[in-house]
């Protein structure tokens, strides 16, 4: 048996136990979440994080003001470049209310027009229809202006890379809601013949060859339903871009001609509200966004 | 001998924790890097830049901040490679061929719908450069069944015959670059990878007019007409290798229709049936499929 003397054995202790402190540290630091090279992989910064992380409330509590430009198409007749604003604001970051309006500054004749116009032929069978082809222009269904309320439902956002070289958070605003337009269509008329054979309207009073009503309008306001979608873009905490679909489907005349009567009596010789046919109006619309308060926030 | 034998203690107790130490110098992690980053400063304007330009991984490699004492000037001279986490791109296109069949319609045409049956082939030589081929059925039956009451209400109104044509298919070669690439997130608990892309190309179309105007007498036959294509298109993964895809395309060619005047001194001569000029038609078409990436499995390469 070996006896060492109290100073060695003192050694020995301190030894070991600074031999044992620096193990049983490095243990206890490899227990812990630091990671060794071989686990940078599984164990990097986005590791047990949420799916998002500081994620930009872009419209929580928020005012958005959007002034647009929008352009209707897939009309047959007539289409309508519009200026208009929308305003909304969200309680939640998905679900908000909103409300827009614009007004139409031109309308323009689509080829079908124009065609008819130069090669339109009037009979006496087509007279109510067409009482001059040069007129024609005249006698189409225009829409002057529009409004409406929408509930906006936000379910997809993003962010996207474009040409891998600039990020931009970017959502899809799916929104529903009531549209009414104010539009202006050809009044109403009938056609009769007078005892001598020659045809006319009525009103206006004895409108020889239905010329007058040709050029009678009248304006009403309709009632639609108004859905779409917008691809929403976010350069600024306080600006973005949006391009927005819309459809509101409703019936007018927009070719200001007899084409219905009631209980299928046709041609009935009569221009009115039985002639509006279902229309898929549509526009497409490019608008900046303007957000309120400007400061942006952000979830953990 | 007693004091070497506590000395050979020492140093073996030392060479046990040493490798230890060592390792311990060798292992990384993101707190560490954060910690030797030395210029504060330009972290924080790097967060704040990555911030601004909405760029999660810019931010999540700037958003912690550092604790302890500023690093002397010197120490600003230093490299310091900094750690980004970044997540690899869902599902690669290059060297994969791609499969598409999709159904198409034409939303421009007032007189006649046009719905078409396609498939695509492309193949990937980039990872958003693609050169490959489409193919679009069109003639199902009777044309004329397919007509809308715009054609009848013209007639019948305005006392005007319309000039329509009948499509066979079309075929055509394209180049496809993808710009855009981008996630959503829906109710912020579901992921899905998209990106957007721009395709053009050139081809043709076999159309044919149908006999409106003289139509005991006219008959046409099918033709080519070359033909342009330009669009865009929107493709959300579903899986790696399984996609549902949405496309805006412009297919222009030069269309040939009926001649809407009758000469009755020619009226059974062909060369009298046909307008005297073509007209420049866009087929503005909006297409609906699912694209299937082959091989289904890819491998990523990733740098030593």
């Amino acid at each position: 048996m070996i006896k060492l003397a109290p100073q060695t054995l003192l050694r020995i202790s301190i030894t070991v136990a600074v031999a044992s402190c620096l193990l049983l540290g490095d243990g206890l630091r490899s227990g812990t979440h630091s990671a060794s090279a071989q686990e940078v992989h599984v164990t990097g910064p986005l590791a047990d994080k949420p799916a998002v992380m500081k994620l930009r409330l872009w419209r929580k509590n928020r005012l958005q003001l959007e002034p647009f430009f929008a352009f209707t198409f897939g009309d047959d007749y007539s289409r309508a470049l519009i200026f208009g604003a929308e305003i909304r604001f969200s309680f939640l970051d998905w679900l908000g209310i909103g409300g827009w309006g614009g007004g139409s500054f031109v309308n323009l004749n689509t080829d079908l027009t124009r065609q008819v116009r130069d090669k339109g032929v009037t009979t006496n069978r087509n007279r109510l229809s067409l009482p001059s082809r040069e007129n024609f222009p005249d006698q189409v269904g225009r829409m002057n202006w529009m409004a409406g309320v929408d509930a906006h439902f936000t379910p997809f956002r993003g962010k996207l890379a474009m040409f891998q070289k600039v990020f931009f958070d970017a959502d899809l605003d799916f929104f529903v809601g009531a549209a009414f337009l104010g539009i202006s269509e050809r009044s109403d008329t009938s056609i009769q013949v007078a005892p001598d054979g020659t045809q006319f309207c009525d009103p206006p009073a004895m409108d020889t060859m239905c010329l007058g009503s040709q050029l009678a309008r009248s304006k009403r306001v309709a009632i639609a339903p108004s859905f779409g979608v917008a691809f929403t873009a976010y350069f600024k905490e306080f600006m973005g871009l949006a391009i927005r679909w819309r459809a509101f489907p409703f019936k007018w005349n927009t070719g200001g001609t007899d084409e219905a009567g009631p209980d299928g009596n046709f041609p009935d010789g009569r221009i009115d509200s039985t002639d509006r046919q279902g229309q898929f109006n549509q526009m497409m619309s490019i608008g900046f966004i303007f957000v309120l308060p400007p400061k942006i926030k952000t979830t953990d | 001998m007693r004091e070497f034998g506590g000395i050979t203690l020492l140093l073996a107790a030392l060479c046990l924790a040493l490798p230890a130490s060592v390792g311990a110098q060798m292992e990384f992690s993101l707190d560490e890097v954060e910690d030797e980053e030395p210029n504060r400063a330009a972290r924080d304007k790097a967060g704040k830049d990555a911030k601004e330009e909405g760029d999660l991984i810019e931010q999540l490699a700037a958003e912690k901040e550092v604790e302890g004492p500023e690093e002397p000037g010197l120490a600003r001279e230093e490299t310091v490679e900094e750690i980004y986490a970044v997540q690899q791109i869902y599902a690669l296109r290059l060297k994969r061929f791609e499969l598409a069949p999709s159904a198409a319609f034409t939303v421009n045409d007032k007189y006649l719908r046009h719905p078409g049956l396609g498939v695509s082939a492309n193949y990937w030589f980039t990872n958003v450069l693609a050169i490959g081929v489409n193919f679009i059925w069109y003639d199902w039956g009777n044309p004329l069944e397919r007509g809308t009451t715009l054609v009848e209400q013209i007639q019948r109104s305005f006392r005007l015959g319309v000039p329509i044509n009948e499509w066979q298919f079309g075929l055509w070669a394209n180049f496809t670059y993808v710009p855009f690439y981008g996630k959503f997130s829906m109710f912020r608990k579901f992921l899905f990878q998209w990106d957007s892309y721009l395709i053009g190309g050139v081809g043709f179309m076999r159309t044919k007019p149908i006999p409106v105007f003289d139509p005991e007498l006219r008959e046409f036959n099918w033709d080519m007409r070359v033909s342009f294509n330009v669009g865009i298109g929107l493709r959300i993964f579903l899986t790696r290798y399984l996609t549902f895809f949405t496309e805006f395309r412009d297919y222009m060619f030069l269309e040939q229709f009926e001649n809407v005047s009758v000469d009755p001194a020619n009226r059974d001569d062909p060369s009298t049936w046909l307008a005297d000029s073509s007209t420049f038609f866009n087929n503005l078409t909006v297409q609906f499929g699912f694209t299937l990436f082959l091989p289904i499995k890819f491998e990523y390469r990733l740098p030593k």
